[in-house]
């Protein structure tokens, strides 16, 4: 039977045109084998659990040797290496490419089954299995878990597999495959990806400079952070405080950590320890405390204890690989920009990732769900330029932080609750641009220097600033001045009052 | 590599029509697993548009998920897939014939005898219609000595013996039997048929029937069989029995065939044909379409259902079915040996009444029968023609799929 389909194969159409977008995908008509003879390609599970277990092996010998004086606590003026990353030796080119293009052809249809009406389930399933076949170990092309387009599209065909199963992935909690991930193999896994992309570093170096450029003469500041996670953020600022030259003395800082409450405040308490003994470390007054959300997840300003004569700063950074966890809600991030506003905030710095642009503005779940698969694509393209460490660190962070975020963002897709940018939010309640200076955006050319030059910084408009991995925006930070505060509401206590509902914890340092 | 953009892929149809499957409501929850037969019937629908970009997809995406040794959706997506791809690249008639040419290398007494008398032992598909013709012949040539009958069927003479048993069994004198069998391009070489021959001589022998056997060979098409070929002599009573066979003479020579079975002037003309209609063409490719992915989808599921999980028969048969999926489906010409376009038994029967009579099968026959279908697995029934018909159905799961009648000039 092979004999007879290869035959057929080497036939032209006749009748068919030929001049259709078919060629210029490389999938020519004449390539394909009608039957194909599978043969048994079963998913060889124990060579998978091999794999598992080689990347939850003790974290620690991967992380990297540098010397990162934050995480250390050691006051060093070493700032943290990055290696150059050599480039990866191209494999054969073709073949991975056009496995790539199946893949995603198999996503898309995998999309389209799920979007349309209940009867393409069925579908969905047997494409899913399909694809859980091409990607995995035994069916991938290298010994480290297959090409990055393989193992993307092994955690997309996850997330996808989480929609049909209607699992606890797709209505935003953590997929039941990572509750297993050790928090120091989290931990590791975001000081590695810290390390070796601009990403995250990105974001806090924009909006840290905006902020000391708004607070240049101020003896005291207080930053309220929406989403402080490890503080990573506040360390590099704290050493700007205090190195500052030709200037005033290091200010007194505040800052207010937001939180959820449970096991996320705890988290949050041992990072203003962190925090507190580094700034100890430097020499600079601190003071930190929490302020929890309501049972909406509703930011109350009220809850925020201001000093007279303080600069405040609101800092939001919704960027979804932070170690922490989930994201918040709309509601939830609203009620922060509004209070920021409230609590008369100097002003306002803003990080979010780059959403895709609508394509031909359908909105559909199928669009969406391509525009992350887009997006994380170059998320990957670009990890792979910057690790230069073995597959194994790599393997940790795409396996801790990309694969849960990918699950949540599909989640998303299909709900449909895109999140436009925040940023166009605030312009339209009457929020003020604040323009970046052009240190600020020579301090951003300069970090992504240190990394791979598929970085780009981008100007969209004059407060807010984009990076992008080749043509894909990746991540934005953008500067804001709320507008005057609307008049208090009843429940609103003036300011510089000490409330009575305050849950706060004061690590006083002196 | 960066994905490309979705605009950039092929143009997608983001919204293919979900057509329902054989005798499913709108919403039937059951239509929804049948995955397979929605792909395919779009693409069936694309290729009788010419939708090119839509047959790349959805071809692309059957090949893909078919298997040939999968489930039953896998296995209909594979062999229909051959079907369509063979039709849109207009490669049909050559296909077949190399599938034709690699099973007839692997074609031998041995294999086809097992995967006959696997496949009768496991179900009634078969065995429904020769007990039933075998009741009527035996009914109708009562009381004669000398009786010929010319089988034409495709079930390797399997049934023979149960007839030769009840002859020597019945309380009068032993008639003697002949027994011509035509045999068409597509059943085996001669020495399948001699090795045939050999063991139903011995066969009779040891029932003590006085026995010859012939065989008929047609060069190429069922309708170019002549009376002269069958050698028929003055003084026996003949009996035609037809099990698959009329759907193999080329539809517009039905009539004619009719006909020529009318000049055998015999005593009693059995009919066993499968339940499709194949006969629609050209502009209808659609709808011809659907009712081949209709009625295979009930022979492969009772296939599934019937055989075990691992079983080389059923493979074999499945294998059979793509040569004529691919027979009805993507070629057109004469040139490829058997036809294989099935008629319902009321077109059947609309064709026979041009010629013959038809004849009840009496109630003793249908106990037989009823009796057989008690020795399967459930899920197989009887049901009697109604209205303008005459003849019986046998039924799988409520639908009926092999259709037996009898007929006297």
């Amino acid at each position: 039977m092979a004999v007879a389909m290869e035959e057929a194969a080497d036939l032209e159409i006749s009748g068919c045109n030929s001049n259709s977008t078919i060629d210029d995908n490389g999938c020519a008509w004449t390539d394909w084998s009608p039957v194909m003879d599978w043969g048994p390609l079963s998913a060889d599970d124990d060579f998978r659990g091999l794999i598992e277990s080689m990347m939850c092996d003790d974290p620690t010998g991967l992380a990297p040797t540098s010397f990162d004086p934050y995480w250390n606590s050691n006051p060093s003026s070493t700032t943290t290496s990055v290696g150059t990353s050599p480039v990866q030796e191209p494999r054969n080119g073709g073949d991975d490419n056009e496995k790539g293009l199946r893949l995603v052809h198999l996503l898309m249809a995998a999309a389209e089954a799920l979007a349309g009406c209940h009867e393409s389930r069925e579908l969905a399933r047997v494409i899913l299995v399909r694809l859980k076949e091409l990607v995995s170990p035994a069916g991938a092309t290298c010994g480290e878990g297959g090409t990055t387009m393989e193992r993307l599209a092994a955690h997309f065909t996850d997330a996808l597999q989480g929609l049909l199963d209607g699992s606890s992935a797709a209505v935003g909690g953590q997929p039941a495959s990572h509750r297993d991930d050790l928090p120091c193999d989290v931990l590791a896994a975001f000081q590695l990806l810290q390390d070796m992309s601009p990403y995250v570093k990105f974001g806090h170096f924009t909006a840290n400079q905006a902020i000391l450029e708004a607070v240049a003469v101020d003896r005291r500041v207080h930053i309220v952070d929406y989403d402080i996670a490890e503080g990573v953020q506040w360390a590099s600022l704290m050493q700007a405080l205090v190195s500052r030259k030709d200037g005033p003395p290091p200010p007194h800082m505040r800052i207010t950590a937001v939180t959820r409450g449970g096991g996320g405040a705890r988290a949050v308490q041992e990072t203003g320890r962190r925090l507190a003994a580094f700034a100890a470390s430097l020499g600079l007054p601190f003071t930190f405390g929490q302020c929890r959300l309501d049972a909406d997840e509703r930011f109350r300003p009220g809850g925020v204890k201001v000093v007279k004569g303080e600069a405040v700063v609101a800092n939001c950074v919704l960027q979804p690989l932070n170690a922490a966890g989930t994201r918040r809600g709309p509601g939830s991030v609203a009620s922060f920009l509004s209070g920021a506003a409230t609590l008369g905030a100097r002003v306002v710095a803003l990080v979010e990732e780059e959403e895709q642009e609508e394509e031909e503005g359908e909105g559909d779940f199928v669009g969406r769900f391509m525009g992350e698969l887009h997006r994380y694509s170059a998320l990957w393209d670009s990890l792979e330029a910057g690790f230069p460490i073995q597959g194994r660190a790599r393997g940790l962070v795409e396996r801790v932080i990309l694969g849960p975020r990918i699950a949540g963002a599909v989640g998303r897709a299909y709900r449909g609750c895109g999140e436009g940018g925040w940023g166009e939010w605030m312009a339209g309640r009457g929020f003020g641009r604040v323009g970046i200076s052009c240190f600020n955006h020579c301090q951003a050319r300069l970090l992504l220097g240190l990394f791979n030059d598929g970085y780009r910084v981008e100007e969209d408009g004059p407060n807010k600033l984009v990076l992008a991995w080749k043509s894909q925006r990746l991540t934005s930070a953008s500067i804001w001045s709320p507008p005057p505060p609307p008049p208090a509401p009843a429940d609103l206590l003036p300011v510089g009052a000490v409330s009575n509902s305050m849950e706060d914890s004061y690590l006083l340092l002196d | 590599m960066i994905v490309k953009k979705a605009s950039e892929i092929p143009n997608q149809h983001h919204h293919h029509h979900m057509s329902t499957s054989r005798q499913s409501e709108p919403d039937d929850p059951s239509a929804s697993e049948k995955w397979a037969a929605n792909l395919l019937q779009d693409c069936a629908k694309a290729i009788s548009e010419k939708d090119s970009s839509k047959i790349h997809h959805l071809l692309w995406m059957l090949n893909e998920l078919a298997s040939p040794y999968g489930d039953c959706e896998q296995k209909l997506a594979s062999y229909f897939l051959q079907a369509l791809f063979c039709k849109a690249t207009e490669s049909g008639e050559r296909c077949y014939k190399t599938l034709v040419s690699v099973a007839e290398k692997s074609h031998s007494f041995e294999s086809a005898r097992k995967v006959i008398l696997k496949f009768q032992e496991v179900s009634p598909w078969t065995t429904f219609g020769h007990v039933a013709s075998n009741g009527a012949i035996l009914e109708a040539l009562e009381g004669e000595a000398k009786l010929h009958i010319i089988d034409i069927s495709n079930t390797y003479c399997t049934q023979w013996p149960t007839l030769l048993e009840a002859l020597a069994t019945r309380s009068d004198e032993t008639p003697h039997l002949r027994l011509t069998v035509v045999a068409t391009v597509g059943m085996g070489g001669g020495s399948v048929m001699k090795e045939i021959g050999q063991r139903m001589e011995k066969f009779a022998r040891l029932m003590g029937v006085p026995f010859e056997f012939h065989v008929v060979r047609v060069a190429s098409q069922l309708g170019e069989l002549k009376e002269e070929d069958l050698g028929l002599r003055e003084d026996e009573a003949v009996a035609v029995n037809c099990v698959g066979a009329l759907r193999r003479v080329a539809v517009e020579e039905r009539g004619d065939f009719m006909r020529l079975l009318c000049s055998l002037r015999p005593r009693v003309v059995t009919v066993v044909e499968e339940e499709a209609d194949f006969t629609s063409t050209g502009s209808e490719y659609v709808r011809c379409f659907e009712e081949c992915l209709r009625f295979y989808g009930v022979f492969f599921e009772m296939l599934e259902e019937s055989f075990a999980p691992t079983s080389n028969e059923r493979l074999s048969l499945e294998r059979e079915c793509s040569r004529s999926i691919l027979s009805v489906l993507a070629c057109d010409g004469d040139g490829v040996g058997d036809c294989e376009r099935r008629e319902k038994g009321s077109q059947w029967f609309a064709r026979l009444m041009q010629a013959f009579s038809p004849m009840n099968f009496s109630d003793d026959v249908v106990d037989d029968v009823r009796a057989l279908l008690k020795r399967y697995r459930s899920g197989w029934s009887l049901l009697p023609a109604q209205g303008d018909d005459s003849g019986l159905y046998l039924t799988w799961k409520d639908e009926p799929v092999v259709w037996a009648s009898a007929w006297k000039p």
